[in-house]
C-alpha cells in the first residue's frame, strides 16, 4: 500500500479510537486490534504527529496511583474524520465502477 | 527482560536525542507496559509487546529531525576552560579546513549519485524524442517517395519506444533505490552522532 495513504488511514483510525471519549495509550491500541494490529512505537509516532497538528490534546491524570496520559480528540481531529468519510465515500465510488468494468469483461 | 531492565536498555538507546523527548518515550512506554499488567499480562509479556529495542530506537532516531540530534550533540555539557578553548582557536585553520574538506567529498559523491539519476532519465528522455523523431521522419520520407529509409526509420523508432518503457523502469527503480539510500544514510550520520554522545 502506498505510504502516504496508510499514513493518512492509521492517523484516522486512531482519532477514530477516541472520538466517542477520552482514551489511553494501550486502550486505543486494543480497541483498534480486531480491525488493524499497530506496534507500540508506530502508536507513538501517530499519537505524536496528531498532537503536533492540533488533532488531539493530551491531558494527565492519575490511575490506580501512578499517571496515564490520556488523548482527547480535538474539532480539528473530528473535521479530519468527516473528511475522510467524504474522500472515502468518492474512492467507493470509483471501486465500484472499476469492480463493474472488471466483472463485464469476464 | 522486565520493565527496569527494558526502560534501562530504551534510555542508552535513546541518549542521543533531546532530553524531554527521551523521557516522553519512556513514560509512554512504561504507561503501555503498566497498563497490560493490569490488564492480566506478565511482565515479561508486557515488555516483549513494546517490540525489541533496537527497532524502536531506530524509528525514534529516523523522526527525530537531524537539527535536534545536531543541537544537543554541540552544546557542551561543561564550559571548556581557557586552554582548551585557546587550543581549539589556534587549531581551527588545520581541523577546520580538515572538517570542510571532508563534507566537500562527501557532498560530491553524493551529488555524483543524482547526477547518475539525472543521466539516466536524460537517456530516458531522449530515447522517447527519438521514438517520435522517428515516426515523424518517416512520415517525411514516406511522403518524399522513399519507401525503404520511412521503413527503416520507423523500425528504429519503434526500437526507441520499445527502449524508453525499459528505460522509464530502470530510472523509476534507480531514482527510489537513490531516496531510500538518502533516508538510510541519514539515519546513519544521526546514529552516529548519538554513538559519539555515548562514548
Amino acid at each position: 500500500m502506498d505510504v502516504q495513504l496508510k499514513r493518512g488511514l492509521l492517523d484516522v483510525c486512531v482519532l477514530a479510537a477516541i472520538k466517542n471519549g477520552d482514551s489511553y495509550g494501550y486502550k486505543i491500541i486494543k480497541d483498534m486490534k480486531p480491525y488493524l494490529e499497530m506496534s507500540e512505537s508506530t502508536l507513538y509516532t501517530i499519537l505524536k504527529r496528531l498532537e503536533l497538528s492540533g488533532m488531539l490534546t493530551v491531558r494527565i491524570a492519575e490511575h490506580g496511583g501512578r499517571l496515564r496520559k490520556y488523548y482527547h480528540i480535538t474539532n480539528a481531529g473530528l473535521g479530519r474524520i468527516e473528511d475522510f468519510k467524504n474522500e472515502w465515500r468518492e474512492v467507493m465510488s470509483i471501486y465500484q465502477f472499476v469492480v463493474k468494468e472488471d466483472d463485464g469483461n469476464e | 527482560m522486565n520493565k527496569r531492565e527494558f526502560l534501562v536498555q530504551l534510555r542508552k538507546g535513546l541518549s542521543g536525542l533531546p532530553q524531554d523527548d527521551i523521557e516522553e518515550r519512556l513514560s509512554f512506554y512504561s504507561e503501555m507496559i503498566d497498563d497490560q499488567m493490569e490488564e492480566g499480562f506478565s511482565e515479561e509479556q508486557a515488555v516483549a509487546a513494546a517490540g525489541p529495542v533496537d527497532e524502536i530506537v531506530k524509528q525514534a532516531v529516523a523522526e527525530t529531525p537531524f537539527v535536534k540530534i545536531a543541537k544537543k550533540r554541540i552544546k557542551p555539557k561543561k564550559r571548556l576552560g581557557v586552554g582548551k578553548t585557546l587550543l581549539l582557536v589556534l587549531g581551527s585553520p588545520i581541523w577546520l579546513s580538515l572538517g570542510l574538506a571532508a563534507f566537500a567529498v562527501v557532498l560530491s559523491l553524493y551529488a555524483v549519485l543524482w547526477a547518475v539519476i539525472i543521466c539516466l532519465w536524460a537517456v530516458f528522455v531522449s530515447l522517447g524524442a527519438c521514438a517520435v523523431g522517428g515516426v515523424l521522419m518517416s512520415i517525411v520520407q514516406a511522403i518524399c517517395g522513399n519507401g525503404d529509409t520511412a521503413l527503416v526509420m520507423l523500425a528504429a523508432s519503434i526500437v526507441c519506444f520499445g527502449l524508453t518503457v525499459f528505460a522509464f523502469y530502470g530510472c523509476k527503480a534507480a531514482t527510489k533505490g537513490c531516496f531510500m539510500l538518502t533516508r538510510e544514510i541519514a539515519i546513519c550520520v544521526k546514529r552516529c552522532f548519538i554513538k559519539k554522545e555515548e562514548a
